[in-house]
């Protein structure tokens, strides 16, 4: 953070050329520049830190080691650039990984949706319960989310544990975070909007259909990138409850044992360049609306964070 | 109304808690007899460990019978495994595998339990002909009746040469000089028998309290900061990174390591090393035992057990192999660690029997160490 | 009276779906899981019996209480590693950004694309022995004993590093809803930059220091990614104690048993802290 005390007055010492302005020695301007400009350069180190482990990735997605192992640079290679696919099981899994996400995320958007209205747009008995009800599991540390499923599983004696017990896994622990994201953005909304609907004709459903549901679509489409990435980043949960299927992170952890191809590492940054690129398309096109529409850009932007707060 | 719902189904709900809960345990029933067809045909799906095959076999094979294979690295650790597996088996179901790959320890677990389909050796001339001499009678599967061995291999010392040419033993393995450098294996069969051979103590003929003090050895050596980490596999990029300089290792990683930092060699402890062996077997509900039979006598030809051999490098059970690679990769065929003279494993021991109760108390010993 | 009714039922079937899934694949489970730790293994078998068995509590806790300090203590230094270094990147990017905002929003949501794991692994190359980052951490003192690998300080520095995206976005989202005008108005009565901060800034954006820290905490204490790769064989966490209690060892009871206290204790936590700092930031406004 900037720094507490003021800048000290130096004492005068005229210097030719400068009239009534009281003078600086250099080491005082540099150093007056530095304090200013403290907390950006922090942020900039900070951001720079965050990328520090991308930046290996990437170096090391063009490494040509001779044996099994990548943990030291050998050669440069753009040869596993040419065939990422080439490892069956790394794909198998990434697809299992893929294919579970995009279930996961349609669900569990769908549910938090729907709960998200409920809860902040009607009153009814049991809603302080139900607010608690959403927290919790964004409260609980994942080993005991993932271990008592693997019991209750376990205790049911069904389903066998597989694609479905990674399913129901992973839907229960997205719900929680986009009944927030969703949440936050109909906290946010203008109701005179619905209202003016309402005092044009438009029945409830018309209403929801035509105004509510395009201007929370921000929210509902950040909650389901949100639980997209959470749902393919799992790991320790879905270690629990796979039973034989193997996702991509499961994949890794197993790989981790005896040397990570280095397609894994040039799937990351595949995976990280598309992320980009989407991120980067969405700005493009929010830019755009901006422009057409004239919509104050704070208003939008808060819409890309993740709230943690209503 | 409500309030009476609410105390049924919390009546309900501590009736069910009264009864015991349902791990099951194993289905208690015959023996299952691999049951053959005439020709071996349709899906074959294998679990088997990573890096333990080469890449013409299993084409070879489907090539050679029309099975279509689907093969699975998916095994990291035996104890893993059966875990995962046991709810399945118990309940008389493979998960759809009809081969898998275990050590020899828990394939006698195994067949005590009941999660193994007895094989019909008449579909397996291969193996009765080329099975090496030594293994063909094992105390756990005398006739070897449920399991047929897939590699052996030797648990040593893997030493960085350059940073710690004066290991030569387990014991030396605890020499303060290499203090926060050396890594220890995380399985139990290996590491505190290796202990206990230091110790003097012969491992088949431990008893609980020799386990148990080499545990506390261990331990010592942990909280001292001696041992920087117990490992699976891992101990590989710890030597390749200068994290460790000296480590207890597998005998067929090493060959692989060299290819990519020669200083680092596989040596045999002063006091002898531990033996194993992980073998195939056919676990109860296997869809398709016939292929899997197929599979197992495929591997024990000679010609194709030597391309497993020169690419997986540990101990081949198969007959025959050096001679055929003595004519197409005589180092491979000269290397002491994939074809192991008699006298070079004079002081091994092979795994050691853990049952019962003593089980349970080394297991949980061990793992207190692991876990901090 | 009739659309009031409409309205809740209505309210009510939006909430179903939601509400089925969690109270059947999360309050039921830890129902199941809680019965757990009140079983005793029958010897020999692999069957369970229900016995109001506290004794697995206590045989758990006994056993490994080293390892649920150390969990918290180590979640509590990254914890606040955290918040010192996310405060000022999340106020960069809430008041001095402008047209870079979204582009450091980006950047600190990014790495989480490469997968847990992966990243986990990359700072595992990073910090060896025999890499740079250790040699001249090394030759400069901070790294006596010329490892940082395998020791609690990688740990922490990885939970801090997996985490801190999760202080930056709460913090930004609480710091960007302060009104500008009042941090002028600060300033115009001649409060330093200082001042200005510790005693208007800091305080309105306490919501998402609360959110940000507990967003962080609960997650790390019970972690064991990082412990598994980066911690050596002193630096293991609760987290990594309850995986091999579930899956090398299958003592169900036990595991079940730590999960509940870790639980447990996290909430004690919690709850001081809400009482302390203000709970509407984790519970959410009641809106109209």
């Amino acid at each position: 953070m900037s720094a507490t005390t003021d800048t000290p007055m130096v004492p005068n010492t005229p210097t030719p050329g400068r009239g009534s302005l009281s003078a600086e020695t250099s080491a005082a301007r540099a150093w007056r520049w530095l304090r200013e400009h403290a907390v950006n350069i922090v942020a900039i180190l900070v951001v720079i830190y965050l990328l520090i482990p991308i930046a290996l990735i990437f170096v090391f997605s063009f490494n040509n080691p001779a044996g099994r192992y990548n943990f030291t640079w050998v050669g440069f290679t753009l040869k596993h650039w040419g065939h990422p696919f080439s490892d069956t099981e790394l794909t198998k899994a990434l697809l299992e990984s893929i294919k579970l996400a995009l279930l996961a995320t349609l669900i569990s958007t769908i549910i938090g949706t729907m709960m998200a209205i409920a809860l902040v747009r009607h009153s009814f008995f049991g809603r302080r319960l139900a607010n608690f009800l959403i927290v919790v599991p964004m409260a609980t540390p994942e080993v005991v989310m993932g271990a008592s499923l693997l019991s209750f599983f376990l205790i049911l004696g069904t389903p066998s544990l597989g694609f479905e017990t990674l399913l129901i896994a992973h839907v229960m622990f997205c719900i929680s975070f986009v009944v927030v994201v969703v949440r936050s953005r109909l906290i946010g909304f203008d109701r005179s909007l619905e209202e003016a609907a309402r005092d044009l004709g438009a029945g409830p459903f018309t209403t929801f259909r035509l105004v509510t549901f395009p201007l929370i679509l921000p929210g509902i489409f950040g909650g389901a990138m949100l639980a997209f990435a959470l749902s393919i980043d799992d790991f320790v949960i879905s270690n629990f409850n796979a039973g034989s299927t193997v996702t991509f992170p499961l994949y890794i952890f197993g790989a981790a044992q005896r040397g990570i191809p280095v397609e894994v590492y040039v799937v990351a940054m595949i995976l990280f360049f598309a992320t980009v690129l989407a991120m980067g398309f969405a700005t493009w096109q929010q830019r755009r609306a901006e422009k057409m529409t004239a919509i104050r850009p704070e208003q939008e932007e808060s819409d890309i964070a993740l709230p943690g707060i209503a | 109304m409500r309030v009476a719902m609410a105390v049924a189904a919390l009546a309900l709900a501590v009736a069910v808690a009264g009864c015991a809960s349902g791990i099951e345990g194993p289905v208690e029933s015959n023996v299952e007899k691999v049951e053959l067809e005439a020709k071996p045909s349709g899906e074959l799906v294998i679990s088997n460990w990573p890096l333990y095959i080469d890449k013409k076999t299993v084409p070879d094979f489907e090539k050679a019978t029309g099975v279509s294979v689907a093969y699975h690295e998916d095994i990291n650790s035996n104890e893993e495994f059966f875990n995962k597996m046991q709810p399945l088996l118990s309940s008389g179901e493979s998960g759809g595998r009809s081969i898998m790959v275990l050590a020899d320890y828990m394939v006698a677990k195994m067949i005590k339990l009941g999660f193994l389909m007895e094989l019909d050796h008449s579909a397996l001339p291969e193996v009765k002909a080329n099975l090496a001499k030594n293994l063909r009678h094992p105390p756990f599967d005398p006739e070897r009746k449920f399991s047929v061995p897939w590699q052996s291999g030797m648990t040593g010392l893997i030493v960085n040469k350059e940073k710690a040419n004066n290991v030569h033993s387990i014991c030396d393995l605890f020499n303060p000089e290499y203090k926060g450098k050396v890594d220890f294996l995380n399985e139990v069969r290996e590491t505190v028998p290796l202990v206990m051979k230091c110790e003097g103590v012969d491992p088949e003929k431990a008893t609980e309290a020799d386990w148990l003090k080499a545990i506390e050895k261990i331990d010592q050596a942990a909280n001292d900061g001696q041992i920087s980490r117990f490992t699976g596999n891992d101990y590989a990029q710890d030597l390749t990174n200068g994290n460790a300089v000296a480590v207890m290792g597998w005998s067929g990683d090493a060959v692989q390591l060299q290819a990519d930092n020669p200083n680092l060699e596989w040596r045999m402890p002063t006091e002898g090393c531990m033996l194993w062996s992980e073998d195939m077997i056919i676990p109860v509900g296997a869809p398709n035992p016939t292929a899997a039979e197929a599979f197992m006598n495929f591997v024990y030809k000679p010609e194709v057990q030597a391309n497993i051999a020169a690419y997986v490098n540990y101990v081949t059970p198969v007959e025959g192999v050096q001679e055929i690679l003595q004519k197409t990769e005589p180092e491979i065929a000269e290397n002491h660690l994939i074809f192991p003279s008699e006298e070079f494993t004079e002081n091994c021991s092979p795994t050691p029997t853990l049952e019962g109760q003593e089980e349970k108390n080394v297991i949980k010993a061990f793992d207190e160490v692991l876990n901090g | 009276m009739v659309d009031t009714l409409r309205k809740r039922s209505v309210a009510y079937l939006l909430l179903l779906p939601g509400a089925f899934w969690l109270i059947v694949f999360f309050v039921i489970p830890l129902y199941f899981m809680a019965k757990l730790s009140l079983d005793v293994e029958i010897p020999g078998t692999l069957h369970y019996h229900f016995t109001w068995h506290w004794d697995n509590y206590k045989e758990a806790l006994e056993l490994y209480k080293t390892q649920f300090f150390r969990s918290f203590i180590y979640a509590a230094i990254a914890t606040l590693l955290c918040l010192v270094i996310a405060y000022p990147l999340a106020y960069v990017i809430a008041f001095k950004a402008g047209r870079w905002q979204n582009l450091m929003l980006f950047a600190v949501v990014a790495p989480f694309f490469t997968t847990y794991l992966v990243r986990t692994l990359a700072w595992k190359t990073i910090l060896a022995d025999e890499s740079p980052v250790t040699e001249v951490a090394h030759s400069i003192g901070l790294a006596p004993s010329g490892h940082i690998l395998y020791t609690s300080f990688a740990v922490i520095a990885g939970i801090t590093y997996n985490f801190l995206p999760f202080m930056v976005l709460p913090l930004y989202a609480s710091l960007e809803r302060i009104d500008v005008r009042v941090l002028e108005a600060s300033k115009d009565l001649y409060a330093s930059a200082g001042s200005t901060f510790w005693k208007v800034t800091f305080p309105l954006s306490l919501p998402g220091v609360v959110a940000g820290t507990l967003l962080t905490f609960i997650p790390a204490v019970g972690d064991y990614v990082n412990a598994e790769f980066l911690g050596g064989a002193n630096n293991r966490m609760i987290g990594n104690v309850i995986q091999s209690l579930y899956l090398s060892q299958s003592n169900y009871s036990a595991a079940a048993a730590l999960s509940f206290v870790l639980m447990a204790v996290i909430m004690v936590v919690v709850f001081i802290y809400l009482r302390f700092a203000g709970s509407e930031a984790l519970m959410g406004q009641e809106a109209v």
